[in-house]
């Protein structure tokens, strides 16, 4: 069946088995290979991406689900050339070794800042629940925290410009 | 939306808490005919239905506490610490809809179902008897206020709670187990228990 | 366009710029020593030394200008024989570069070599070596290489060589500047010079210093970097069937009803298993699901089948170490412990897959592994084809933890490709990785100590039952095992490190089990030293002394045991470390000394409601000169974590005769929640050269958790995952 989304902002129409997973829609079809394949039951989280400003693990969501919505993969996260909050924080605390885990982090990262601009440290152990198995889990705490910093700086300097 | 989940839920889990001396929402007429009811044919009844209720299918979305317990495939475990919150919808930012959608996914063995959710924590029944069980159901101050007859409806006609007979595949594409009793005796059971004043047996 | 400084390809032929870096480099790694060297009364020594001793480096090339790539844009890409699995060493290697070659950081790349482009080491990526093994053969090279275009830039410019300046990459003199890249694009032939004298450590820029990582931006903005990520034009998708359960062999095949699935290209059915090859994955996985399989299963395995099979006393017997008398088995005095460990995955977070096109007698294999070297024989082997016609590119490793030193899956996708004329993407299933993992072996042990009237221990003793490690692995062949007696691997952490006691020994039972075990990141250190520690700790407790002082007491005034005392002193003073527990919080401590690299723990436990949570964790390492200090706390960090798991959580079992769980969350394992929201890492230069960083820290983690819970609780726990 034909499927029409926005992804990263750009219009796509794919013809495919609606009951395709999007993840491999995503990877295979859109060659957009940051939304990682990890377990393909919705366990580890790799494959996490925003679907209209929700966080959804895409190897468990039918891409007919898609039709009309909005899509967000690591590849679109940041604004053009500058870095989301969550990657540049990512970056300071040089959280990623492997990495193959980091792209579906920084998603679920991104979806719990937009929800809790100021999360505790509770609120980061229920709601990162995905799996790295290089063990970053200690520098990605502390760049969460520094994410939402981030984020609070560039909120306010936003609104002061919006008054000039 | 969300509310709606809220309700079904409530009402899902309300259905079972008549107590036995004060049905709480029955009229005198009903009582009256209560006492005329065949006693065994209304516990037979009961027990039917509870078959259903105490399955893996029902229990495992009314755990104790706000964790969903693990599916047959043990993808979702208490070891993620997947959490269903207040009110069993999940968290804000990662929620039940994160994973779940309206229908079952054979790619994943993903199971879903429309208001994918776990029941409040008010509505806990891992680790109850049915009696208990029954018996929080049917009270409307456990049940979210619902009537009897509203518990019946969310029994009998809520998707969520008929996605019991059409659970899916796992990843392997093994069928997941359904309840001990087919889907059509499972209502008439329901409708006959409730009908016949809901009324819980001792044991 | 590159301009690759190696004009001729074929090293052999240009031997006149062939590099003689140091007698010391050659084609023998320790476990590929020839096997005369192990033939006893040697093989004890030998094995001492396999367990300290950092072993050469093993590439089979000593051409710079092979390692060496110039672009037009004036960078340097180094071709790394070492590959990098998120453990730093690819920006270790650049930092090394950077300084060596005179250029900035960001004018360094790193890629893994290709079998075809440059020189790959023919053992593996693993034991925690890069560093150590690279850190002086990288010098060297790097220094000769910039020295040879310093002449030649001198020759182009008309100056002197001592006339010519270097900076960033920008060659200076008599006015003129000329960039690597310019020079070298005009070098017809080149001229070799000696190695030069390389520069003192303490004036590098970079090398020792914290910088980031150079993949972290690629990592970050999910770049396709891994093997998972990788495609070829015209590519197809395939899925393979193998057994579930453990030892089962394949009986019939009935493909009728898959093969006319939407979206399949060919069925193929090979000794032991059944490939699945369609146009995407997901038409793939679902024909998978209608192909009929019937196994033969000639038992069923069990938990306990394993166990018994897998004890102290069964197997092959191998004394590791012994000094002294042992105990006498009714000594009424003897403190007698046992302790086991579970079977572990490996759990790496990409699943194992390759992306192989074979055509024309000529293979390309695009994957993440340890082994490239091996992996270009397997697959040459496999398709009847000259290893020079096999070329293995290795992309990033989204994880390895010596998972990939088996990959038995890049034959499989090169039969695929070959048997449809196209390119072929294979990869496991998360259930396939739980399933068919090269595990972790389950361990027993069993202590014995003895006291003197004074509280201290006359005698040790460490008997330990592994499953395979080493051997039987690509790296050891089984025919190896006759020679050492032992398994090099399950040995890690196996000896007594306390060589102050006046009787200790250690003692090996082998037994190869009915599942494939291997490697698993800090191979027998984890579950070894667990037992030894928990044993020490007990064994203080019951002498009624201070843990520390008792430990140190029993290590030697040598170079190794004064190290391991330093930091266990070390991390006694940063934690102000003592035995008392209040609100249910104590702290445990335990030490190791793995590779040449001694590292001591100081946990903070609580323990709630039978849970038990490690808040703190202090950790002193002495990995000897630290190339990037961050990265080397990273690995501390991670290591911690992946043994908070392993200790706290993992255990796969057998069940209806299949290795289970099968999926993350079933296999319990350490998440943000778990993960400790204090981690201290300090690091102690005890010697000056690089040693192994990524796996001692695992060491003393288990016993450390363990030795907490004690005071908590008063319980002694002996087996892992440990649970209340």
């Amino acid at each position: 069946m034909k499927i029409s989304f926005i992804i990263n902002g750009k219009n796509e129409t794919l013809e495919v088995d609606g009951n395709t997973p999007l993840l491999w829609a995503i990877r295979d079809v859109l060659d957009l290979k940051g939304t990682k394949f990890g377990c393909g039951k919705a366990a580890c989280g790799a494959c996490t991406i925003h679907v209209d400003g929700q966080q959804v693990r895409s190897c468990s969501y039918p891409v007919k689900y898609a039709e009309g919505k909005k899509i967000t993969t690591i590849e679109g996260l940041s604004n053009g050339s500058e870095l989301h909050a969550v990657q540049q924080a990512w970056e300071e605390f040089v959280v990623p070794q492997c990495g193959y885990c980091q792209p579906g982090f920084i998603m679920s990262t991104a979806a719990l800042l937009k929800q809790i601009p100021n999360p505790t440290d509770e609120d980061i152990d229920n709601a990162i629940i995905n799996v790295c198995r290089c063990g970053t889990y200690y520098r990605m705490r502390k760049a969460i925290h520094r994410a939402a910093e981030i984020q609070a700086e560039f909120i306010s300097s936003s609104s002061v410009n919006a008054d000039k | 939306m969300k509310k709606s989940i809220f309700s079904l839920l409530a009402v899902l889990i309300s259905l079972l808490a008549f107590s036995i001396s004060m049905p709480p929402d029955l009229s005198e007429g009903q009582k009256s005919e209560l006492k005329t009811s065949p006693q065994d044919s209304s516990n037979e009844a009961f027990d039917k239905m509870m078959q259903v209720l105490m399955h893996q299918r029902c229990v495992n979305c009314h755990p104790a506490g706000d964790v969903p317990i693990k599916g047959e495939d043990s993808h979702v475990t208490r070891s993620l610490g997947i959490s269903g919150g207040e009110k069993g919808h999940g968290l804000k930012s990662i929620n039940c809809q994160t994973c779940h959608t309206d229908e079952n996914n054979d790619f994943s063995g993903v199971p879903g179902a429309p208001h994918w959710a776990l029941a409040p924590k008010s509505m806990a029944w891992e680790g109850k008897t049915r009696v208990e069980i029954a018996t929080q159901m049917m009270d409307p101050k456990l049940n979210g206020g619902r009537s009897a007859k509203e518990i019946m409806e969310h029994l009998t006609e809520h998707e969520l709670v008929l996605w019991a007979w059409d659970p899916g595949v796992d990843a392997e594409g093994t069928p997941r187990e359904t309840p001990p009793v087919s889907k059509d005796e499972y209502i008439a059971a329901v409708k006959e228990w409730i009908n016949k004043g809901a009324i819980i047996p001792n044991k | 366009m590159t301009l690759q400084s190696n004009a001729n390809k074929n090293p052999k032929s240009s031997s006149r710029r062939k590099f003689l870096i140091r007698g010391s480099i050659g084609t023998i790694g320790v476990l590929a020593l020839g096997t005369y060297v192990f033939r006893n009364p040697l093989r004890r020594t030998v094995l001492e030394m396999a367990e300290t001793l950092v072993p050469p480096y093993s590439g089979s090339g000593t051409e710079a200008n092979l390692w060496f790539e110039i672009t037009n844009e004036n960078s340097i890409i180094l071709h790394s024989p070492k590959v990098e699995m998120g453990q730093g060493t690819f920006t270790g290697l650049a930092q090394i570069v950077a300084d060596e070659m005179e250029v900035n950081m960001n004018q360094v790349m790193v890629k893994a070599a290709a079998t075809d482009t440059g020189i790959v080491d023919g053992m593996s990526t693993g034991g925690s070596l890069s560093i150590a093994q690279l850190f002086q053969p990288l010098r060297e090279m790097a220094a000769t290489m910039r020295l040879m275009i310093h002449q030649e830039a001198a020759g182009l410019l008309g100056v002197a060589v001592e006339a010519v300046s270097i900076s960033n990459g920008v060659f200076s003199g008599g006015g003129k500047n000329l960039t690597y890249a310019e020079v070298a694009s005009k070098i017809k032939e080149w001229k070799l010079p000696e190695t030069p004298e390389l520069k003192p450590i303490s004036s590098y820029k970079y090398v020792g210093k914290p910088v980031k990582r150079i993949d972290q931006l690629a990592k970050i903005k999910g770049e396709p970097v891994f093997g998972m990520d990788a495609s070829l034009p015209n590519m197809l998708h395939a899925t393979v069937i193998r057994p579930e359960h453990v030892g089962a062999t394949l009986k019939s095949v009935d493909t009728t009803n898959a093969i006319s699935m939407p979206g399949v290209v060919k069925i193929i059915e090979q000794e032991g298993w059944v490939g699945i090859i369609a146009n995407s994955f997901p038409e793939a996985l679902a024909a998978k699901r209608k192909v009929k399989v019937e196994w033969e299963k000639s038992k069923e395995w069990t938990e306990e089948g394993i166990r018994d099979l897998l004890k102290v006393g069964n197997g092959n017997k191998m004394i590791t170490q012994k000094e002294g008398a042992t105990i006498d088995s009714d000594d009424p005095n003897a403190t007698i412990y046992e302790f086991t460990s579970p079977i572990g995955a490996h759990a790496q977070m990409e699943p194992n897959g390759a992306v192989a096109s074979v055509k024309d007698g000529k293979a390309t294999v695009i994957l993440s592994t340890q082994v490239i070297g091996i992996t270009q024989k397997q697959v040459a082997e496999a398709l009847g084809l000259e290893p020079e016609n096999v070329n293995i590119i290795c992309t990033y490793l989204g994880g390895g933890f010596g998972r990939r030193l088996n990959t038995s899956h890049a034959v499989q996708a090169a039969i695929m490709s070959r048997e449809v004329g196209r390119p072929v993407k294979y990869f496991f299933t998360r259930k396939e990785e739980f399933q068919n993992d090269t595990f972790r072996p389950p361990t027993h042990h069993i202590m014995k100590g003895r006291l003197t009237e004074n509280g201290s221990l006359e005698h040790l003793e460490h008997h330990y039952a592994s499953g395979d490690v080493a051997i039987n692995s690509v790296l050891m062949p089984a025919a190896m095992h006759s020679v050492l007696g032992t398994d090099v691997g399950a040995m890690r952490g196996g000896n007594i490190m306390y060589n102050a006691i006046p009787n200790y020994r250690a003692v090996q039972w082998h037994t190869t089990l009915p599942f494939a075990t291997s490697w698993w990141r800090s191979l027998g250190l984890l579950a070894n030293t667990f037992a030894i520690e928990s044993f020490i700790d007990e064994m203080s407790i019951k002498a009624e002394r201070n843990p520390v002082e008792f430990r140190l007491e029993m290590l030697s005034n040598d170079e190794k045991g004064e190290r391991i005392k330093n930091v266990i002193q070390k991390a006694v003073a940063m934690t102000d470390f003592h035995s008392d527990v209040s609100n249910n919080r104590a702290m445990g401590l335990a030490a190791s000394i793995d590779a040449g690299s001694p590292c001591a723990h100081v946990v903070e436990v609580s323990v709630t409601d039978q849970k038990i949570k490690v808040e703190k964790v202090t950790c002193v390492l002495d990995c000897g000169f630290a190339v990037n200090p961050d990265q080397v706390k990273a690995q501390c960090e991670g290591s911690i974590i992946m043994g908070i798991s392993a200790v706290l959580h993992e255990k796969m079992t057998l069940k209806d005769g299949r290795l289970y769980p099968i999926i993350y969350g079933a296999y319990d394992m350490a998440l943000m929640k778990d993960a400790p929201k204090e981690i201290d890492v300090h690091l102690i230069q005890g010697v000056d050269i690089p040693l192994p960083v990524g796996e001692p820290p695992l060491g003393p983690i288990g016993a450390a958790i363990g030795n907490a819970v004690r005071r908590i609780t008063g319980k002694r726990l002996t087996d892992l995952p440990l649970k209340l």
